[in-house]
């Protein structure tokens, strides 16, 4: 196999994986965020 | 001729540009009519195929003074890429004004959905895979592959840094293929699942409004996580967040108006003419150019694959099914995307309505595809030492 394609398979190995570990902790984040800061009732002013 | 000229040496000034003239030239002007044939007649995408056609055919006339790089004498499309591109200018420009139009409600209520985004990356990596077996460089081929992040910006970007001689081709292809969404995933999908998969219904029960605190601090955490993973990324996840922020605010309408209006319009303007003005014929007509173009529709369908592969993946432990169609709107290509997958949706079921999640989805296309990107500007360097 050519080096340029060994690179480009490690690239792939290295980036997918960190790509959804980084995502994973967007998602936890995100939902941290959402919980701790949530939408004021109906017929109550938004907090700013 | 050349008696002619030597006898009367203003004719030279007169005829350079009949005589400078080649074939090469006049395919050129062909495939700029075709851009603006698409842009004008199709509606492809035409703030940005109408100027790109426009900028090559004013790069593909002899001694064209548009493009003229001698010192003293530069053309305005050879400044505007010294000013705009090969500073990476204006596709950080162009990230403020997507950022304030974007509107990330629906991915802040479904966060899960961005792992459909990140799936729908695939294509990236498969295609830069490809490219190394058809002989293209490890950064030319990495380059290639990020035309499957859907995603103009990001395309030049990485290209400006290291694909330079491509980034006219690779922007072509790139803003070209996401004009073509329409016509590139239906088959693909039709291809990849079944009748009965593409009518699952998706309810909305667990969706609860998004406070406006959630939607301010939403933007700097995104830059904050991502810039720590990868911090040659900040650029542009930064100057992304950096519009949104400018929206979610509520303090600056004037600013976030004018980041989506006058800012979006000028550097689309300026970034359209100056990606034309690179594709001068002897770079433009070459083999490695017609197969970039075959790689860039490659990595719109791996992309597809990837993200709806995935979601019929996790359908397999989940549940609560998902209609595996929303997973191919996790390319970047805003709103196009979502829009094809829920009339796709429509037309299995005329009472399946996914639209909401469809474009959930394609929300978290936008900010995977940039993170993507990052990934790929960090990786290029630490693999060629």
């Amino acid at each position: 196999m050519q080096e340029t394609t060994i690179k480009a398979l490690t690239m792939m190995g290295v980036a997918l994986p960190t790509m959804f570990g980084v995502i994973l902790v967007f998602i936890f984040a995100t939902k941290a965020l959402h919980k701790a800061f949530p939408a004021p009732a109906e017929g109550e002013e938004d907090e700013d | 001729m050349e008696v002619l000229i030597q006898q009367y040496p203003w004719l030279d000034e007169l005829l350079m540009g009949f005589l400078g003239l080649s074939w090469k030239h006049v395919v050129m002007w062909a495939i700029s009519a075709v851009l603006i044939y698409l842009a004008v007649i199709k509606d492809y995408e035409p703030a940005l195929l109408l100027p790109i056609g426009f900028g090559a055919i004013l790069a593909n006339i002899p001694h064209s003074s548009a493009v003229s790089k001698i010192v003293g004498e530069e053309g305005f499309l050879w400044v505007l890429y010294q000013g705009g591109i090969a500073n990476e200018l204006f596709p950080v420009l162009i990230f403020v004004a997507i950022g304030a139009m974007c509107d990330f409600t629906p991915l802040i209520q479904r966060p899960s959905v961005m792992l459909f985004a990140a799936a729908a990356q695939f294509g990236i990596f498969a295609t830069a895979v490809m490219a190394t077996f058809l002989g293209f460089s490890f950064e030319h081929a990495a380059s290639i592959g990020i035309i499957g992040a859907a995603d103009g910006p990001t395309t030049i970007y990485v290209a400006s840094r290291y694909a330079v001689e491509l980034l006219g081709p690779l922007s072509v292809a790139a803003y070209s293929y996401m004009s073509l969404v329409p016509v590139i995933q239906p088959p693909v999908i039709y291809a990849i699942t079944t009748s009965e998969e593409r009518k699952i219904k998706m309810g909305y029960e667990d969706q609860e409004p998004v406070s406006r605190t959630t939607k301010f601090l939403f933007p700097v955490m995104i830059v904050l996580i991502a810039g720590m993973v990868a911090p040659i990324s900040v650029a542009l996840i930064g100057s992304l967040m950096f519009g949104n922020i400018l929206k979610e605010s509520g303090v600056v309408e004037n600013l976030s108006n004018a980041a989506q209006g006058e800012l979006a319009n000028l550097v689309t303007l300026l970034l359209g003419i100056t990606i034309g003005g690179t594709m001068a014929a002897e770079r433009f007509l070459t083999v490695e150019v017609g197969l970039i173009m075959a790689l860039g529709a490659v990595a719109f369908v791996f992309d597809t694959v990837g993200g709806v592969m995935f979601a019929k993946l996790m359908n397999l432990f989940s549940a609560k099914k998902i209609n595996p169609m929303i997973g191919a709107c996790g390319i970047s290509a805003f709103p196009m995307s979502g829009r094809v997958i829920a009339k796709m949706a429509l037309k299995e079921d005329p009472s399946n309505f996914i639209i909401q999640h469809a474009i959930g989805v394609n929300v978290a296309g936008q900010v995977a595809s940039v993170v993507a990107g990052g990934l790929v500007l960090a990786l290029i360097p630490a693999l060629l030492k």
